[in-house]
């Protein structure tokens, strides 16, 4: 992998659209790479800094929401939108990850108090109908519009998605490569590996604790508002305890490293349901299961399969 | 005064781990505090890196009150901490356990222009890898620098965790019974690589019970036991004093 430069393997997948003409296959890798951000993003917390949060899906639906609800309300474009979501979205990760890291929670207690704020994100948005509209969620009729060489066209259409969400991911992993692969993804390292022994190496634990959460946040954020916008729906399941299971999932299939590796898990499990015809209630036992024999057979995620141990130097 | 503790008391529920301690390190020097176990050893040293607040008592680092209170403040300051039983990342190898521990050194050096680095990690790190083969050198771990911290012997263990220290670039080297469980040969190695580091201008405080080894390192030795002080000075008078051999071998070889 170290040999070949791994940006050249992106390359194939541009011309993907040029040769695939099957719209549900296409519509699958769309879903993968925008989840493939979610799933990327939250192995920054969990697969490199050995923080289990499940927070990921709320920052992923609020802002699914705070992009729509900036647009209606303040009239302004997909793009401004969905900065301010991102914004948003850090702003409310610092409380949550300050209450969390300060009182030093860990493993299950962090997964835990986070799955409660979640929660209480979830709740507020269901309850507060006349923004949200409760549980019956909002159609989003707004498109992104991008400038291209035809002057400012609106992104619709899965070719175009394909594009825009394809460029989304690569850039996602390129800056999450850059944190990994440099002094602050070895501090994770050294938190996630043993925290007391980085504390004592002048490693503020809480500190780079803190910035892993809040970039995997706004990668989650990212995620949200493209997701939103190509569904052309958002409702309070975003945020449900099953998307972060199924964040969690991916991670897990799809392995720890490389930082691109939660994409494959991203892909088996959008994939899997038009493959095979599950039922909702279905679904979540398969996701179960793929949890419990990933776990035991792979636990170092397909990718462990076809890679070497990564070196942190 | 370069480091003083003064009247420094630990007591967990009950238990006084450490009572009234005052002393004060010098620049430069080599000082070794005996004692047999329990004497509270461990603790003070644990105090002094931050892990636990004192019940009562003052640290004095370069005669201003010692602000810090977290292990990682501490250890930003120039007083680093190696663990009695190596602590150690798992599933990494020696070289990227010492790459992991530049960060206070790219800290200092950079401050807040670290945040730049990230544009380019790989060019900025080769001059870092540098700085980690001169440490692994000079802790005698140069060979074994690919190898998994699993892999390695205990010696070898203890000596990786003195390289993490170093690379902290401390000032003040606070080593917790370094010499435990070590081999005769492994023992001559790190007297030679403690020996090294004072000629490097580091003051090296050293915890532990091996007479021998730490009797001819120290410039100073400090014998305590139940958590007090029961001497002070050269180390051969302390190792002479009634008081230290009573508590090392009991009353009637006294």
């Amino acid at each position: 992998m170290r040999a070949m430069r791994p940006e050249w393997l992106w390359l194939p997948l541009f011309a993907v659209p040029l040769v695939l003409h099957n719209e549900v296959a296409l519509t699958v890798l769309v879903f993968t790479f925008i989840l493939g951000i979610l799933a990327v993003s939250f192995n920054l917390i969990f697969g490199y800094t050995g923080q289990l949060s499940m927070f990921h899906a709320a920052a992923f639906g609020i802002s699914a929401y705070a992009t729509h609800l900036s647009m209606a309300h303040l009239g302004v474009s997909f793009w401004i939108g969905m900065v301010i979501a991102v914004v948003l979205v850090v702003a409310i990760s610092v409380v949550v990850g300050t209450i969390c890291f300060r009182f030093r929670l860990k493993e299950f207690y962090f997964a835990i108090v986070t799955l409660a704020f979640s929660e209480m994100a979830r709740l507020v948005i269901l309850n507060w109908g006349s923004f949200t509209n409760g549980s019956l969620g909002i159609n989003l009729t707004a498109k992104p519009m991008l400038w291209l060489p035809g002057g400012l066209v609106p992104v619709q259409g899965t070719r175009m998605w394909y594009y825009l969400a394809l460029v989304a991911l690569i850039l996602t992993v390129f800056v999450c490569a850059r944190v990994v692969h440099s002094w602050m993804g070895r501090s994770f390292a050294a938190i996630r590996l043993n925290d007391e022994l980085a504390d004592t190496l002048g490693i503020n634990v809480f500190r780079y604790k803190l910035i892993s959460f809040l970039v995997g946040n706004a990668g989650a954020a990212f995620a949200g508002a493209l997701y939103a916008f190509y569904l052309s729906y958002v409702e309070p399941g975003y945020l449900s305890i099953e998307q972060s299971l199924a964040i969690v999932a991916m991670a897990l299939l799809g392995g720890r490293e490389p930082v691109a590796g939660p994409i494959l898990g991203a892909l088996v499990l959008t994939a899997l349901p038009h493959v095979i015809n599950f039922s909702a209630e279905v679904r979540i036992l398969v996701y179960g299961l793929i949890l419990i024999l990933t776990i035991l057979v792979l636990p170092r995620g397909i990718m462990g399969l076809v890679t070497k141990r990564r070196h942190v130097l | 005064m370069f480091f003083e503790v003064d009247g420094l008391t630990k007591r967990f529920g009950g238990l006084t781990a450490v009572s009234g301690i005052s002393f004060a390190i010098a620049r430069g020097e080599i000082v070794g505090i005996f004692g047999p176990n329990g004497s509270g050893k461990t603790t003070l040293l644990n105090l002094i890196a931050g892990v636990y607040p004192p019940t009562a008592g003052r640290l004095i680092w370069k005669d201003r009150p010692l602000a810090a209170r977290r292990p990682h403040e501490v250890a930003a300051l120039g007083i680093v901490k190696t663990f009695q039983n190596p602590q150690l990342f798992e599933e990494l190898t020696v070289a990227e356990h010492v790459m992991i521990a530049a960060h206070l050194k790219l800290k200092r050096e950079r401050g807040f222009g670290r945040v730049a680095t990230l544009l380019e990690p790989a060019r900025h790190d080769a001059a870092l890898r540098e700085h980690v083969e001169r440490v692994l050198t000079l802790c005698r771990l140069i060979e074994v620098r690919d190898e998994a911290a699993a892999n390695l012997s205990y010696g070898n263990e203890k000596m990786l965790g003195v390289a993490m220290a170093l690379m902290c670039e401390p000032e003040l080297l606070l080593l917790d019974e370094p010499a435990t469980g070590l081999g005769q040969d492994e023992i001559g190695n790190l007297d030679g690589v403690l020996r090294d580091l004072r000629a490097h201008g580091t003051t090296l405080c050293v915890i532990d019970h091996k007479v021998g080894f730490l009797g001819g390192l120290a410039d100073r030795a400090i014998a305590m036991h139940h958590g007090s002080k029961i001497a002070e000075g050269p180390p051969a008078a302390v190792l002479d004093d009634a008081a230290v051999v009573e508590a090392y071998l009991g009353r009637r070889h006294a």
